[in-house]
Order: structure tokens, then C-alpha cells, then sequence
């Protein structure tokens, strides 16, 4: 069943019970999330958190010198801003929006309130920390082990997973800082993915035209999150049976 | 009454504490231990007094690289807090010591009952989250002698000494290198007077040096785990447990 610009096409607030959601609703504010916008700066304070209900959010990491890395991505299956009820307050990386779409937000305060109250929200809100910290890690070991090829297969599937199609709008210098790698290096290996027919690149647009091929490449990485994702995120309704 | 040697324990008001009390059993957790295995149920948690355990991702089943180091200021088994009785982990001590263990049935009653619990571990992840996240950026910018250089510093500061044992190979496992390249790193690091190494033991000679020689990741991670007081500590039995330990090298081979 398709839902149409309704809260319920967050994953998580999907999952909330009727009468946790409909106590929510009134404070929930649908925001358009623009290509690029920086949503947190990193160190920055959060006056509210997000829920995407399409679109693409990014988590970079932000080195002293400018540099940055990607460390999770957020779409319609999670939050961003959870230092918020994690008690951090300021978050220590920054969220931009990597694929345009839109999000239901909600303030500060009553994020923090809901979340304290300990019912289902907060149990969604834990359990989504715990698939996080996962990509992370995966992430983390990623960088250390895999070559660029398969960290940009990872990258274009987690991406994959969070679009309505196989279309990303995506510059290489993007995808670049995205993954902390130089430009050149990102070239070469959408150059030999385009040869060996498993995508498109055209003028910033990546069509992938062999999402099989491309899981056959990938390193474990992109199925250890996946796998970590899907069995966290269980509906409330079925967790509570 | 004792001081408090967790920190995440000393945090707690008092009537938190104490109603956990009951349930912590003092454990010794032996080096090269495994606590959890990657995939597996959690039985316990553990909050480390004067020991300290690695949290360490598998690639292809081998060991690859550790995530987490979670020594007095935190608790091993962080999925329960959130809900989650799997281990995404392999936890495993790499310094030997007594620490506090909880059942998990029992944990999980005490978090339900202690919103003071909950919101500790909540800020005690939230730090473990900029640590990975911090390790990931790192292991994409940084080089090997600069990671050694954090590594070292955050044992330092998880064992309150400057000296430990710690193989090569051990350490290649840590910071996912090959095991010459811990090699020149930690030459690089005794020729600039920075440390001693020899026969797998470890002393730090200059603490500002070696500061001064890692990366910026160290001082962040370590602000944030900073906003939680640390207790105090007197002068502990110098490393004695550690000074006893076994081959890393040994260990590592028996567990990968």
C-alpha cells in the first residue's frame, strides 16, 4: 500500500502504535529537505530531529582540518538527530541532505519528553541507535579493509535502499567527500562499474542498470548493515506480542 | 564504604547505586577472553573497574579491526541498553583485571526501574558512537603512526599506566595493519624518544610527546567521555595482573 505525504512513510513513526502517533501528530511538521542543506552543523546544537519520509540525509564526520567522511546514511528507515535524547545535546558529526526529499520534524522539547516517557518511541528510537552504531562500525572497517570499487558499491546500495528508483542525482566530487577518497580515485571506479555495465553516469546522474551485478561486488559490508537494519527494525505492534 | 571504580557506577546517585549492588558480582577477567561473541546472545554486562576490553568487527570471519575500547569509564554490553540481546561484537579483554558483571535478566529489570541507569548509558553510547564514528574517519585520514599513537594514549588512559603488554600482532589486529607496518609505526614512535618497546611491553616516556604525535581524534573522543567524572583514583597496584599476562600473540591466534 502506498502512503501519501503522511508521517507514516517514516519507517519508525510507521511502526509507532495508533495512539503514540496520533499523540505526536499535532507536533509533527513536514519540512522539504533541499539537495546540499547542512541540517546540523557538527558541534552544533539541535533544536529539533527529523524524520525523512523520502531523501537521503548524510552523517559526515568533520576532521580539525575541513576534511570529512561519511560515517551512516538516514532515510525513510531512521532519525536524524539522535544526540538529542542520547543526552549529547551537541552531535559530533554534521547531517546534510545528500538526495532531496522531505521530513517530518519535531522540537527538541517534545522529542525529550515523548522519549522519557519510555513506550514505544523510545524502544524504535533504541533499537534504530543500535542499527547506527552498526553502519559505523561497518563503515569504520570498510575504510580500512576494502577498495575503493567495493566501498562505492556499498555506498550507491545503502543509497539504493532509500530511493523510490535507481536514479541518484550525485556529482563524482560529491560522492568523493562523501567517502573522504580524492576525485580521481572515485572516477576510475565508476569508469570500470560503467564499462562492466552495472551503471550509468551521465552529468551528475547515476543510473544503476544491474542492481545484482553491483551485490555481487560489494563487499560484506553493505549486507552486514542491511542484515542488521531489517532485524532491528521490527514493528512495535509485533515486538509487544 | 569503597570508592566507586566505574565510572558510569559512580555517576548514579546513591539509591541507584546501591539498588544495583545487590545484582554485580566482582569478576577477574582473564587476557584474550572472550566475552561475546560476534552474532551471540549476551549473557552478562560488565562494568570494568581495572580492566579493559575491545570491542572488535570480523571481516570474513577474521579479526579485523577494533571499534571500541571500553575500559573504566563504561560498561560491555551496550546492545541490551538499547534494547538488543545480540552482540554486533566480539568482546574481548585485552587487559586483564576485576570488573563488575550483571546478568542480562537482571540488567535489564534494573534499566526498567532506573531512569538514572538509562540516562547514563545513554550518554556513555552517545560517547561510544563519536569513538566509532571518530575510528572510522580516522582509519580514512590518518596514518598508522599517528593511530598508534592514539591507541596507546587511549589504553593509557582506560588502565590509568603507562606501561602494558601488547604484540605486534596484537596491535596490526587493533589498528587493521599488516604487522610490518606496526613495525615502522612504533620504531618511528621510540626513535623520537616517545616510547619504549621491547619483548611486547609497552612504556610511554613522554606523555605530551606522544599527545603531541597522534591525531586530533584522540582529544575529541576524549572530551566527550570527559563529561562524565571520572573517580579518582589512588596508586593502584602497578599492572601486576598485567605484567602477567599471557602471549597476545598467543591469544589472538587461539580466538581469530
Amino acid at each position: 500500500m502506498r502512503t501519501r505525504r503522511s508521517p507514516k512513510q517514516n519507517h519508525l513513526l510507521a511502526a509507532l502504535p495508533a495512539a503514540e502517533l496520533l499523540r505526536l501528530s499535532p507536533h509533527l511538521e513536514r519540512v522539504p529537505l533541499p539537495l546540499g542543506a547542512v541540517i546540523y552543523e557538527s558541534g552544533g546544537e539541535q533544536d529539533y530531529v527529523y524524520f525523512p519520509a523520502s531523501g537521503i540525509v548524510s552523517l559526515l564526520y568533520v576532521m580539525n582540518d575541513g576534511a570529512s567522511a561519511e560515517i551512516a546514511v538516514v532515510g525513510s528507515e531512521g532519525m536524524v538527530g539522535i544526540a538529542l535524547f542520547m543526552g549529547g545535546e551537541t552531535t559530533p558529526s554534521r547531517a546534510v541532505v545528500q538526495s532531496a526529499g522531505s521530513a517530518y520534524r519535531l522540537e527538541a522539547t517534545v522529542i525529550k519528553a515523548e522519549f522519557a516517557r519510555g513506550e514505544a518511541l523510545q524502544r524504535l528510537l533504541l533499537r534504530y541507535t543500535q542499527s547506527l552504531i552498526t553502519q559505523m562500525t561497518q563503515t569504520a572497517v570498510c575504510n580500512r579493509h576494502h577498495v575503493l570499487e567495493q566501498q562505492l558499491c556499498r555506498w550507491l546500495l545503502l543509497s539504493l535502499d532509500r530511493l523510490p528508483s535507481n536514479q541518484l542525482v550525485m556529482t563524482q566530487q560529491l560522492i568523493a567527500n562523501m567517502l573522504g577518497v580524492r576525485r580521481e580515485g572515485v572516477t576510475e571506479a565508476a569508469g570500470r562499474l560503467q564499462a562492466d555495465g552495472l551503471i550509468n553516469y551521465r552529468r551528475g546522474r547515476i543510473n544503476v542498470l544491474d542492481r545484482a551485478k553491483l551485490e555481487e561486488r560489494v563487499c560484506e559490508c553493505y549486507a552486514v548493515v542491511r542484515r542488521e537494519s531489517d532485524r532491528l527494525m521490527v514493528p512495535e505492534t509485533a515486538l509487544a506480542a | 564504604m569503597d570508592a566507586i571504580l566505574n565510572s558510569l557506577l559512580a555517576a548514579l546517585p546513591r539509591r541507584s547505586y546501591l539498588r544495583l549492588l545487590p545484582g554485580l558480582t566482582p569478576v577477574e577477567l582473564v587476557f584474550g577472553e572472550v566475552l561475546y561473541e560476534s552474532g551471540q546472545v549476551i549473557r552478562d554486562v560488565y562494568f570494568p573497574t581495572q580492566s579493559l576490553v575491545s570491542l572488535l568487527t570480523l571481516v570474513e570471519g577474521h579479526l579485523a579491526l577494533e571499534v571500541g575500547l571500553v575500559g573504566r569509564e563504561g560498561m560491555v554490553g551496550i546492545p541490551l541498553a538499547l534494547g538488543i540481546d545480540v552482540s554486533p561484537v566480539r568482546a574481548l579483554v585485552q587487559g586483564a583485571g576485576p570488573a563488575l558483571k550483571m546478568s542480562a535478566a537482571r540488567f535489564r529489570t534494573e534499566l526498567r526501574r532506573s531512569p538514572p541507569l538509562q540516562r547514563e548509558l545513554d550518554r556513555y553510547i552517545h560517547a561510544m558512537m563519536a569513538q566509532i564514528s571518530q575510528t572510522a574517519a580516522c582509519n580514512r585520514f590518518h596514518v598508522v603512526e599517528a593511530r598508534l599513537a592514539r591507541w596507546l594514549l587511549m589504553t593509557r588512559d582506560r588502565v590509568r599506566s603507562g606501561e602494558f603488554r601488547m604484540t605486534h600482532e596484537f596491535l596490526s589486529h587493533m589498528l587493521g595493519v599488516r604487522r610490518v607496518g606496526v613495525t615502522e609505526a612504533a620504531s618511528a614512535l621510540q626513535r623520537q624518544k616517545l616510547i619504549e618497546y621491547s619483548r611486547g611491553n609497552i612504556r610511554i616516556l613522554d606523555d605530551r610527546g606522544l599527545e603531541a604525535a597522534c591525531c586530533s581524534c584522540y582529544g575529541i573522543v576524549k572530551d566527550m567521555h570527559d563529561a562524565a567524572p571520572l573517580p579518582s583514583l589512588g596508586a593502584f597496584a602497578q599492572r601486576a595482573a598485567w605484567a602477567a599476562n599471557t602471549s597476545a600473540t598467543q591469544a589472538v591466534r587461539r580466538l581469530a
